[in-house]
């Protein structure tokens, strides 16, 4: 027994010296030290590509949707006649496949058997699943509550597919070569087709706001700064704005209607607002 | 020197070696083969979907990375809980967890879109992301399996010219120690990540429950060494020569036996609690799905908890079973088999259940049914092909059971 305590004590000594373990602890410090100045500091050697300032654009603190915007939707169920138009402008726009719509229209059924349609875009959670699970970063909010992809950093791994609740997200299996049956009826793409092996989904036309906000134009007001989807609809079943405006209009529906939102047991905030059919769901 | 080593090999290559490299060159061949078109086409060539996003190679990925926890669980007990009597089984462990972990990741370069940038999570970091923390662990880890091979490496007759090898390697063989404990505490965060990974999924109700990374990371300290004893004795009963003395084998497979009853008692409690008492809607509409499309009931009572944690629990807890080398070869090949299943049954299980939108049910998809297809089951070959072909030229090019000499 002590034979055995005394080995046990030598042998401790003899493979744990001090020196070891600061060994080791100094070298896990210095690389969480050094891995960020590698990456994001002067040293990157990524520094001189445009993921730098990607980089730059994404928030390290998240106050999303806490902002001077914060863009949202509503979508009347009640209105909605289900013609697609959302569908096509929205594929045109972006350039998106027609077999993985981001935008989607269904059929539904109210409880008293009443036809009416559904539609649904990228819901934009503030508390985003494919945000939480993104391994690097290439979704992400930004501060005005919009989740954005960055087609740059995904690796394609789709536990963002996987994740969302909605079903909202696309990925791309092959080399984007379809012909876009939407183009040029139903708008021309104001974006580049993206790459295989990445995830898109909807981005709520996000060129269309910044490039609005940049000439002074208001989204959800002035049309070149609106989403593809809202301008098209025949009968505006969809309306969109800042929501952090209480004077905008999408602030004022929501206001003044009974409006509901997808999964709210989830916790996922949505920033897109349902008006249920009158009959009820 | 170098003449004398080449002459002590050359009559072990005997016609069923070769006929054995035949083999898994044809695996190899097939894998390759697969993977060529799928890097060529796209993921598109395969069974998976926006729908079902993640399949057959997901699969692999988890359970060669449960199988490989044979190294940090006996590097572990040796290193740390300094329990000598195991150090015979050391290499042979760290071996087949370095063929775990790059497996897996072989498949993972497989699987993701863009495997160009299979480095992105070490640039841009989601530290909130349970897939980057699962990233970083396994490539720290497999980093650690390699310093702590390499000592072995070092070994081979090969590198008898040069002597300076053979001092770098005894340097670092002295950090084992301390890289033994960092291994341990990663495969401990990251064995049971790989379950997390799924159990905060709060929109896939069967999924979304805490005892999901337990249950991984027991079964994977449970089925590892079950493994490893299996190989050793089937690397007797080829090589005919005795690679670690019996009764370790033994101690360690009743160790294994132990750990299959304690996953199975929490497997026990999580069914009772999340399904049977649970009862709730979600989950019990998603299972009625399952059944209905998949033989999920059947492969769950009789892969997973009948043939994967009873019976071999049995084989390697009862004396009169665990002395016979078959019977514990047969217990481990069922607990494999049974990790394999678990592991392919709570992928697609989540998937399968499409998504719902309430309130009122306002989009409810037609579920999709998922089968891999052949060039997925041709990267899988390849796969196999690979894992053996380490495992046979580490087996037969390495020292892996040299110091068993020196300690018995």
């Amino acid at each position: 027994m002590t034979e055995k305590k005394s080995k046990k004590k030598k042998q401790v000594k003899v493979n744990l010296t001090r020196r070891d373990v600061l060994t080791v602890g100094v070298a896990a410090a210095g690389s969480a030290v050094v891995a960020p100045l590698i990456t994001s500091g002067p040293l990157s050697p990524f520094s001189g590509l445009k993921q730098a300032a990607l980089e730059a654009e994404t928030p390290t603190h998240i106050e999303h949707g806490h902002g001077e915007y914060h863009w949202g939707m509503v979508i009347d169920l009640d209105r909605c006649i289900g013609c697609e138009y959302c569908l096509r402008a929205c594929s045109a726009v972006n350039d998106v496949s027609p077999d993985h719509p981001w935008n989607i229209v269904i059929e539904e059924q109210t409880s008293t058997e009443q036809t009416f349609y559904f539609t649904r875009p990228c819901l934009h959670c503030q508390h985003a699943p494919c945000v939480e699970v993104c391994p690097v970063k290439a979704t992400y909010h930004r501060e005005d509550g919009l989740v954005v992809m960055d087609y740059d950093r995904c690796i394609g791994c789709r536990y963002c597919e996987v994740a969302c609740p909605y079903d909202a997200r696309r990925f791309n299996w092959e080399v984007p070569k379809y012909e876009n049956p939407y183009v040029p009826t139903w708008g021309v793409p104001e974006v580049p087709r993206r790459a295989r092996g990445v995830v898109e989904k909807c981005t709520f036309c996000i060129h269309r706001i910044d490039n609005g906000l940049e000439a002074g134009n208001m989204p959800g007001e002035d049309f070149d700064s609106t989403p593809a989807c809202v301008n098209i609809c025949p009968v505006h079943a969809r309306v969109f704005g800042n929501l952090n405006d209480p004077d905008s209009e999408v602030a004022q529906v929501i206001e003044a209607n009974p409006t509901i939102r997808l999964r709210e047991d989830l916790g996922t905030d949505p920033s897109v607002y349902y008006i249920p059919p009158k009959e009820g769901l | 020197m170098t003449t004398s080593t080449v002459a002590e090999k050359k009559p072990s290559i005997s016609p069923g070696f070769i006929a054995w490299l035949g083999f898994v060159g044809i695996l190899l061949l097939i894998g390759l083969v697969s993977a060529v078109m799928v890097f060529w086409k796209g993921l598109v060539i395969t069974n998976m979907s926006d729908t079902i996003p993640w399949g057959l190679w997901i699969t692999i990925d988890l359970s060669a990375i449960a199988l490989g926890a044979g190294a940090f669980t006996l590097s572990a007990i040796v290193y740390i809980f300094k329990i000598e009597r195991f150090r015979p089984i050391l290499r042979l462990a760290v071996l087949v967890g370095f063929i775990g972990y790059t497996s897996a990741l072989l498949t993972l370069v497989m699987d993701i879109g863009r495997p160009d940038r299979f480095y992105h999570p070490w640039i841009y970091w989601n530290v909130h992301s349970v897939l980057w923390e699962i990233t970083w662990c396994i490539t720290i880890y497999l980093s650690i399996l390699i310093l702590e091979f390499l000592p072995v490496i070092a070994e081979a007759s090969f590198f008898d010219r040069w002597p300076w090898v053979r001092k770098a390697a005894a340097i670092l063989h002295k950090t084992a120690a301390p890289l033994a404990i960092i291994g341990l505490g990663i495969s401990l965060l990251h064995q049971s990540s790989l379950g997390a990974a799924y159990g905060i999924v709060r929109s896939r109700a069967v999924w979304f429950k805490p005892s999901m990374p337990i249950m991984f990371i027991v079964s994977a300290i449970a089925v590892g060494p079950a493994l490893t004893v299996a190989i050793a004795y089937v690397l007797e009963w080829v090589t005919g020569k005795m690679t670690v003395p019996h009764n370790v084998l033994r101690t360690i497979v009743r160790f294994s036996g132990v750990a299959l009853l304690v996953y199975g008692y929490i497997k026990m409690w999580d069914f009772l609690a999340s399904t049977y008492y649970g009862n709730t809607e979600a989950v019990t509409d998603s299972l009625a799905l399952l059944n209905q499309l998949t033989p999920y009931n059947f492969t769950f009572w009789v892969f997973e908890v009948l043939l994967g944690i009873l019976v071999p629990a049995v084989l390697f807890l009862t004396p009169r079973f665990n002395r016979n080398p078959a019977n514990v070869v047969l217990g481990s090949f069922l607990a494999v088999l049974g990790i394999i299943v678990n592991r392919w049954n709570v992928t697609v299980s989540g998937l399968f259940v499409p998504l719902e939108y309430s309130p009122g049910i306002l989009y409810n998809p037609a579920p999709v049914n998922y089968f891999p297809n052949l060039v997925e089951w041709g990267v899988a070959i390849g796969i196999l092909g690979y894992m053996l072909l380490l495992l046979t030229l580490g087996v037969k090019y390495l020292p892996l059971f040299k110091e068993e000499h020196g300690h018995t």
